[in-house]
């Protein structure tokens, strides 16, 4: 064996346990800087190379830059001119002098300095600069296939080490991703278990603090009337109408406070408001979010906009809600208190309705849907004759119901009490006023039937004036005299009283405004007083109940059986 | 049914509260309500020992950022403790690291106090 091979022997063990040890090292290693710094070093030392570089190739910028050198490089790191299109990747290694012009100089003297190709199966990564050796020799094909392994393997970690780089952010994108989802799940949880409008609100806005990392935010909220704030965090001012209105219209997606925006509304700035959100559900915009700079200053992604739509998607869902549980509540309560009314209204009229001697006698309430403040009354007097009364409260529903009552109770209290009419109206009067607030008040008109003398004594306090159709003519008498409905003020002046003296088949048709103001369908014209007499005239021959149900089946046709008001009807016909 | 806890102690001059269990939207409030009375008490240097802090969603987090500000502009601070890893990732996740003193144990916040 000459000594020549011995040396070539030698020299290519020692290459392959370079190769190897290397390879682990730079396999094991997940920092594509030591891994480079390794490749320059041990080039330099194994072949005696003064000047080694590594030249970076950026597929966005498609720019070569150096980001290492070692060595008599004169320069700099930074970008390099390098036209890329007429790289050829293909190949291994590129001599520089067989392509001059393509690379840059980097040492004085280029002549015979190598471009080694950094490459993995399918990627580009850069070159490997190899200056000329200080003595000028070649490197020798051995020495070309040693450096070629070392690049294939450098190359390889650093992909890899890119790629467990690259691996590493997307975990913990996903990872961020999940914890987005999991604080959406537990809030959809949370608040369909929540009907209170504070408590969704707070936990939205913990939710978004937490997950969005940031210290200042306000949730506006567009109801019918208004626009409110409904939570905020970390703000200087309180949000007053004006600033509410100027912020919710000047959202608009996502909106970033500009300077613009910051000159108009003032408040923005002064509370670090940084981003403008909009929230629509269904087209219909219904609540804006502003949000401060997040705490350690990240900018938020698309990602983290869509994050926090869907959040204040399902708070304001959940708000909406409330809402609409309120307005049931509400109208549960009004129909509660509806048929209270009634059960009062009823309660108050007399059942049966007596028998009156010499007359035949017929009275009714036709409640409506809201129940208004109609009523009726048929009482004995201790004398043993009657007294018939009819009257609307102002208002509808308890409260009219209420007042119904109290007139009533006071009616019958002063039933056995030996005034005249005009007297006790007046006392009615008098109480009513003192006892409820101006706007409350009563069209009253009652009258006593003296059954022996057959004659009608009445007082009319502001009630439409029934109808009195003597059996032997065709006109009708209004039955007005009187004075002011009650309760509206203190009597100044004594009611007055008057009285009517029958005989068979005279016809009194006592009657509410719910009969005449009875509208048409189209709510164009009154149901009137004209109407009502003809139609008594029709009927004049027949009896007091069939008179009544003529009437009423009458205005029903006429409304096409639309009731906006109670109906009360107290006819008498003489035997 | 969710268990949640905190409980007020105070060791060598300072508020701490021992965090129990599951913090989330549901349970949310029930911190905000403690560390509400520390504040109203001029209590603004508080630990928050988390070694039995099972989970933690982002309304626990929240709660954390609507009352940093105040404690801080008392010279106060909330310092964590005690993590176990679960909970931590949460925390790094959102980027509380930062802003936040997060220490391995219940003495080294007791000492970053006191060394002020």
């Amino acid at each position: 064996m000459d000594k020549q091979t011995d040396t070539d022997q030698q020299n290519s063990r020692f290459e392959l346990k370079t190769v190897l040890e290397t390879s682990r090292m730079l396999i094991e290693s997940r920092s594509p800087d030591f891994v480079l710094d390794n490749l320059l070093l041990i080039i330099m030392g194994k072949l005696l190379v003064s000047s080694t570089a590594i030249l970076f190739y950026d597929p966005e910028s498609t720019g070569y830059s150096i980001i290492k050198k070692k060595g008599s490089v004169r320069l700099p790191e930074g970008p390099v001119d390098i036209d890329e299109s007429k790289v050829n990747i293909q190949q291994p290694y590129v001599l520089y002098d067989e392509e001059p012009g393509l690379f840059p100089n980097l040492t004085d003297n280029m002549e015979g300095s190598l471009f080694f190709n950094l490459r993995t199966s399918n990627r580009h990564i850069g070159f490997l600069f190899i200056g000329r050796r200080p003595n000028g020799k070649k490197l020798q094909e051995h020495e070309l296939e040693f450096v070629e392994s070392l690049t294939i393997i450098s190359a390889s970690a650093i992909a890899n080490s890119r790629m467990f780089d690259e691996l590493k952010t997307t975990n913990r994108n996903l990872d961020q991703r999940i914890h987005e989802l999991n604080t959406l799940f537990d809030l959809s949880k949370e608040f369909n278990l929540l009907t209170d409008r504070e408590k969704i609100s707070r936990i939205f806005k913990f939710a978004l603090l937490g997950q969005l990392f940031v210290r200042s935010f306000f949730l506006l909220y567009k109801s019918e009337d208004s626009i409110t704030p409904l939570a905020s965090s970390n703000l200087k001012s309180a949000i007053n109408d004006e600033i509410s209105e100027a912020v919710f219209y000047a959202a608009n997606d996502v909106t970033p406070v500009d300077t613009a925006l910051a000159e108009k509304i003032p408040f923005l700035e002064e509370n670090n408001i940084s981003t403008l959100l909009d929230i629509s559900i269904q087209n219909d915009k219904v609540a804006v979010i502003g949000v401060g700079k997040r705490a350690n200053e990240k900018p938020f992604s698309e990602s983290d906009f869509n994050f926090l739509k869907s959040l204040a998607n399902l708070a304001i869902n959940a708000i909406q809600k409330t809402y609409l549980i309120e307005e049931r509540i509400e109208k549960e309560r009004m129909e509660e208190e509806l048929s209270i009314a009634k059960s009062i209204q009823i309660g108050l009229l007399p059942d049966p309705i007596p028998n009156v001697e010499g007359l035949d006698l017929s009275a009714v309430t036709k409640s409506s849907s809201e129940v208004g403040g109609d009523y009726f009354d048929i009482a004995q007097t201790p004398d043993g004759n009657h007294v018939f009364a009819i009257a609307d409260v102002t208002g509808k529903g308890v409260p009219a119901a209420l007042l119904m009552a109290n007139l009533q109770s006071m009616l019958h209290v002063l039933l056995p009490v030996d005034i005249t009419l005009a007297a006790a109206s007046e006392r009615i009067n008098n109480l009513i006023f003192k006892n409820t607030p101006a706007d409350k008040f009563i069209t009253f008109f009652w009258g006593k039937y003296f059954h022996k003398k057959r004659v009608f004594s009445y007082v009319n306090a502001g009630h439409n004036p029934p109808l009195y159709l003597p059996a032997d003519s065709s006109e009708f008498q209004e039955l007005s005299e009187g004075g002011l409905l009650l309760g509206a003020i203190k009597a100044t002046a004594p009611y007055e009283q008057d009285k009517i003296e029958l005989k068979s088949g005279d016809i009194v048709v006592c009657y509410t405004d719910g009969v005449n103001e009875s509208l048409n369908k189209d709510e164009t014209e009154e149901y009137g007083e004209e109407r009502l007499k003809e139609c008594i005239l029709a009927n004049r021959k027949e009896s007091a109940k069939t008179i009544q149900q003529s009437i009423v089946s009458d205005v029903y046709q006429f409304s096409n059986n639309k009731q906006y008001d109670d109906i009360t009807l107290l006819i008498f016909k003489v035997d | 049914m969710k268990n949640f806890s905190v409980k007020h102690r105070t060791q060598s001059g300072f508020s701490i509260l021992d965090l129990h269990g599951e913090l989330d939207a549901h349970t949310a409030s029930q911190l905000e309500d403690a560390l509400k009375d520390l504040i109203n008490q001029n209590r603004s240097e508080i630990i928050v020992n988390c070694s039995n802090l099972e989970y933690i969603a982002s309304a626990g987090l929240g709660v954390f950022m609507a009352y940093i500000e105040d404690v801080r502009s008392d010279g106060g601070d909330i310092k964590l403790t005690n993590m176990n890893d679960k909970v931590y990732n949460v925390f790094d996740l959102l980027g509380f690291p930062t802003l936040y003193d997060i220490l391995d144990d219940e003495s080294d916040a007791i000492n970053n106090f006191s060394n002020r």
